[in-house]
């Protein structure tokens, strides 16, 4: 009898978080796919497919909030939303297609959102920060699945912000075409044309040159203190320990 | 006296051959005056009858439907399609000459999947990508010269899906957006190499005239994207551009400043035709047409230069519709008002405006409530194109007679997401059996010329030619003329699928094509415009169809 309570229980505070689950579905739904021309409110449609009704099961749903739907607008969503509010939606689009009591976090696969407080959420932020205009980080490099993959991706982080505006880049090198000179991140030099980054302002320009029209040499009076010029040191600091954060050497 | 009268008739003259196309349908507006008029005269009301199919193409792009507005240049056509996949053909044959396919874009990108058109010049074709990339091809080949991203997509929340305009020695294009929380702007870079010369935000930043009529940090993401093309007087040294609407789309609490005058200038330079120096990028003047816009009416929309008399007076006159019908002429040096008039026969925004372009009785949804507003956030008329012919002094209108149920919620900004802040089904209008008409309007005394009903919805672009034909298409399939003077239809054609892009012409060797865009919209305001209809089945696709006199017959 106890045993059979102690299940009931179970049973009882498992329908409660699940109800809680698909409430913020709901909401996570209603800020994210209902909106505009897309799924509509409670998934009826207002311009993307409708989604109530359509008996799909809780694999198809969380696989396509995932991994989008190829050519059409529907994008992926594994890393535009937070990992409690990816099961969140899933379980509330389960609910509109008639699975009353969804499971939840079925969706083993998918990554981890981190968490970050204090400098580095500051210096995510800072990262990327729009009002920057093409003076932020995010116009060259590309973390935590923002930013344009101008630069590799970075694998050691500056120990201080001295080394940071200190930091060499033995990569750029100067080009010269059509007999102008300009400092160059060279991606290729196959025979079809050499490709590289035009860095002499931002953003870069990506030139693809016909062959045998490009003479490049190995060094450059460009430094990247110079793109950075519009952060201050706390600024820079913070961006520091962001970078320290999220890339693992 | 008749010494004016002459002097007026040249002036015009010019004006006239300066916003028509001839052989070249050179950019996406036909000319940079965006009339969508073409001078040639073979094809006209006495042999419409005769219209054949000379050759089309499949793009084989079927991601979504064909939106771009075909340039041809020396008789090469430069085509792109929904993934920007770019050709160039022989226009007379439909041969292909050259193809350039862009690479996917990522999954997580997110945004429309569309391309409106692509700019040739200096050599080169340029056009934008959904994950913002602005790129230059070699007109003869099709080799990629240069690309470049201006914005992340996956932070703004923006696209680019507008066909780029080239002024002088630099490329200029809009982006989306501004149904997000995001800052939109004007990009230009140097046709040459890519590199940025300016950018214009169409929101200006603290310190700036017109930041005080933002509530607080509302300017951050108050929208305003400038998605569509603009146009360019090179006597004037000018470029126009319309601006999108405000967000939160549907709710303006947290971005009108306490107090405002909601007659003028709230919330700069949103829903507002702008003139920009194309060297700097400053702006020269402005006008807004919806102040503290609560309705999604975006001012995006082509800005038709032409030289008129009003009043007496020959004007260098500027012609721009916005999305409620509400079109503004004005004088296109000054910016100053010289009238306004509504195109949508059922309009309940607003109760009218003012001989100075004020709008009265606004009826604002409020939160929490629904209110029906006509016309609908789809427009009275979308974001095709109208045109406008000299000959007759009309300008050719596809309007559709729609409204939404809007409900305003007040959720908080989050950078690059969805910001519309509302739920806003579209219906029919009430009482009716008609839901769009193509009509005729004077721009100068803003009276209707002519109207033709349709049955369901008109979302294709207006071609207009000096052989005085107007064309368009309908959702049907069938691409049809109109007698420009009088709104008869006099031909049509079943193409297969439903219109949803542009039509242009243009001659090789002595002979006269229109060529139109084919397929139907599968999204956004396609989408929702069918399922008003659900007894109906617009076709999809993505062919060009290009039509001819019989060579017998010419």
């Amino acid at each position: 009898m106890k045993r059979v309570l102690a299940v009931l229980a179970l049973a009882v505070s498992c329908f409660a978080q699940n109800a809680d689950v698909v409430k913020q579905g709901e909401q996570v739904f209603a800020k994210t796919c209902a909106t505009g021309y897309c799924h509509g409110d409670k998934g009826a449609s207002s311009g993307a497919p409708r989604l109530a009704g359509r008996g799909f099961d809780q694999a198809y749903i969380a696989n396509v909030v995932a991994r989008g739907v190829p050519d059409t607008g529907m994008a992926s969503f594994a890393t535009r939303l937070s990992r409690p509010e990816f099961t969140a939606v899933v379980a509330y689009v389960a609910t509109l297609n008639g699975i009353a009591n969804p499971t939840l976090g079925a969706e083993a696969e998918l990554p981890a959102a981190r968490a970050l407080t204090g400098d580095a959420a500051r210096g995510a932020e800072l990262f990327k920060e729009a009002m920057r205009g093409f003076g932020r980080c995010s116009t060259c490099h590309e973390v935590g699945g923002f930013g344009i993959p101008v630069a590799a991706p970075i694998a050691k982080v500056p120990e201080s912000v001295a080394a940071f505006r200190a930091l060499t880049t033995p990569k750029v090198k100067t080009a010269v075409l059509d007999g102008e000179s300009m400092p160059a991140l060279v991606l290729s030099e196959r025979k079809q044309g050499p490709v590289f980054y035009d860095l002499t302002s931002a953003p870069p320009v990506q030139r693809n040159a016909p062959p045998g029209s490009v003479k490049f040499t190995d060094d450059s009076a460009w430094r990247h203190s110079s793109v950075i010029g519009a952060y201050n040191d706390s600024e820079l600091a913070a961006i520091l320990a962001y970078l320290r954060a999220v890339i693992k050497p | 006296m008749r010494f004016s009268l002459i002097l007026l008739t040249i002036s015009s003259a010019i004006a006239q051959d300066a916003g028509a196309t001839h052989a070249d349908w050179p950019h996406y507006g036909g000319t940079q005056f965006s009339w969508r008029y073409s001078a040639l005269d073979q094809i006209n009301t006495s042999n419409i009858k005769s219209l054949t199919p000379a050759w089309l193409f499949q793009t084989g792009d079927y991601a979504e439907n064909l939106q771009a507005t075909p340039i041809v240049v020396d008789g090469v056509m430069y085509l792109i399609t929904a993934r920007a996949r770019v050709f160039a053909l022989d226009a007379a044959t439909g041969r292909e000459i050259w193809r350039y396919q862009s690479p996917e874009v990522p999954r997580n990108v997110p945004g429309f999947i569309g391309s409106r058109g692509l700019a040739v010049s200096d050599g080169k074709v340029f056009f934008g990508t959904k994950d913002n990339y602005m790129v230059a091809l070699d007109q003869k080949t099709g080799r990629q010269l240069w690309k470049v991203n201006i914005d992340d997509a996956r932070q703004c929340g923006c696209n680019i899906t507008a066909a780029p305009l080239v002024v002088k020695d630099k490329v200029i294009v809009g982006g989306t957006g501004g149904d997000g929380a995001h800052r939109g702007y004007i990009t230009a870079l140097y046709t040459k190499n890519g590199r940025l010369a300016w950018r214009w935000y169409v929101i200006p930043g603290p310190g700036e005239k017109g930041n005080e009529t933002w509530k607080g940090d509302s300017w951050k993401f108050g929208g305003g994207s400038p998605w569509l093309t603009g146009s360019y007087d090179p006597a004037l040294n000018l470029l126009y551009w319309g601006t999108g609407n405000a967000a939160a789309d549907f709710y303006d609490a947290e971005r009108v400043p306490a107090g405002s005058d909601k007659t003028k200038d709230v919330n700069l330079y949103t829903a507002s035709v702008v003139a920009l120096d194309p060297d700097t990028g400053k702006l020269r003047w402005h006008h807004q047409e919806v102040p503290a816009d609560v309705w999604d009416y975006d001012s995006a929309y082509e800005v038709l230069l032409m030289d008129r008399e009003i009043r007496g007076r020959l004007r260098q006159v500027l012609v721009h519709m916005n999305k409620s019908g509400l079109t503004s002429v004005l004088d296109r040096a000054t910016g100053e008002f010289l009238g306004a008039f509504s195109v949508p026969e059922v309009r309940t925004w607003i109760a009218g405006i003012t001989e100075d372009g004020k709008l009265v009785g606004r009826n604002e949804p409020q939160l929490g409530k629904t209110t029906t507003i006509c016309p609908s956030a789809a427009g009275a008329k979308s974001w095709n194109s109208m045109a406008y012919s000299p000959r007759t002094g009309f300008l050719y209108v596809p309007v559709n007679e729609l409204c939404n149920d809007i409900t305003p919620n007040n959720r908080a900004a989050e950078e690059g997401k969805n910001y519309m802040n509302g739920e806003f089904p579209v219906k029919l209008a009430a009482g009716r059996s008609t839901y769009s008409h193509v009509d005729a309007w004077d721009p100068v005394t803003g009276k209707r010329a002519w109207t033709l009903p349709y049955k369901y919805v008109l979302l294709a672009s207006m071609l207009a030619t000096a052989g005085d034909l107007v064309f368009t298409g309908n959702p049907e399939g069938e691409f049809f003329a109109m007698d420009a003077k009088t709104g008869n239809r006099l031909w049509s054609y079943q193409t297969g699928a439903g219109h949803r892009g542009a039509a242009v012409s243009y001659a090789v060797n002595g002979r006269q094509f229109i060529a139109t865009a084919t397929g139907w919209h599968s999204s956004v305001v396609g989408a929702a415009a069918a399922a008003l209809f659900p007894d109906q089945d617009w076709r999809l696709g993505s062919t060009l169809v290009v039509f001819a006199l019989p060579e017998a017959s010419r």
